[in-house]
């Protein structure tokens, strides 16, 4: 009996080849089946499954040379089409998000005080010790931008979010606030402090 | 803007998270397929993909989108 993982994936050939026409109409529907079930009702946004499959057809015939068959075709292809369809739905869900939600009057400031009602600990001083130190690596050790875009992160903006509203790209974005943490971190081990320590007080 | 206590729990946990080996959103993209494929097979995920799961754990966006890569997938699957 033969294996189906066995069968060779020839989508590449098929679609640079003769049969070309026909392999896009296999893999279109493909496509419009996936992505009808996985983002449907995704934002609580209406949409056209079949212009982003006519978007993610054109990506993935562009972008052949770069499937290296470390995955299965279709796999491969679902993730470009993923990756389009949910930009387009977030690019419309960022459109309908307040401005005034994102950019407050206050600058870049981050304020980590908190009263005593907000955390139950039995060692106050020893989280206040923390959190003047977080306070400090925060307004010293952290840029602006790195501030602002923690801050959004906070407040529950998503990366691509925070990227249209920073003019930046997702990636670049990733790696600011990856880099803050980074410095926030070595700037308690510096002190001796281990992060994990930190973080149990505040669990 | 003053951070609430939940807000700076979160803060801590990126923190504590933080690692040097980390990739960004496009690296995890360029890895994504690899790492659906191995979960929809039911094989273990190797070692050179851990850090895809750890980019996941850390990225809300790249776990949203892996987590409509892998509706759409397994609807294909039936």
């Amino acid at each position: 009996m033969p294996d189906e993982e066995q069968v060779p994936d020839d989508w590449p050939q098929r679609l640079r080849g003769e049969d070309r026409e026909q392999a896009i109409g296999e893999l279109r529907a493909i496509l419009l089946k996936g992505l009808s079930k996985s983002l449907n009702n995704r934002y609580g946004k209406p949409f056209s499954a079949e212009d982003i499959v006519q978007d993610a057809l054109l990506k993935i015939l562009d972008s052949l040379d770069q499937f290296q068959g470390r995955s299965k075709f279709t796999t491969w292809a679902m993730t470009v089409a993923t990756r389009i369809g949910i930009s387009s739905l977030r690019r419309k869900f960022n459109q309908d998000t307040s401005l005034e939600a994102f950019a407050n009057d206050d600058g870049s400031r981050i304020d980590v005080a908190v009263s005593s009602d907000d955390l139950s600990l039995e060692d106050a001083e020893q989280r206040d010790v923390m959190l003047s130190k977080l306070q400090s690596l925060i307004d010293n050790e952290l840029s602006d931008k790195q501030r602002k875009a923690i801050r959004a992160f906070l407040s529950g903006f998503s990366t691509d979010t925070i990227a249209d509203r920073m003019n930046m790209n997702r990636n670049a974005v990733y790696k600011l606030i990856h880099d803050a943490r980074a410095k926030l971190k070595a700037g308690f081990e510096r002190d001796g402090i281990i992060a994990a320590d930190v973080q149990a007080i505040f669990a | 803007m003053k951070l609430n206590a939940q807000q700076i729990a979160d803060l801590i946990d990126l923190t504590a998270g933080t690692t040097q080996d980390a990739i960004g959103c496009d690296g995890c993209y360029e890895l994504l397929d690899q790492f659906a494929q191995a979960e929809l097979d039911g094989i273990p995920i190797p070692e050179s993909l851990k850090v895809v799961h750890d980019h996941l754990v850390q990225c809300k966006c790249c776990r949203d989108e892996y987590s409509a890569l892998l509706t759409g997938l397994r609807e294909l699957e039936g």
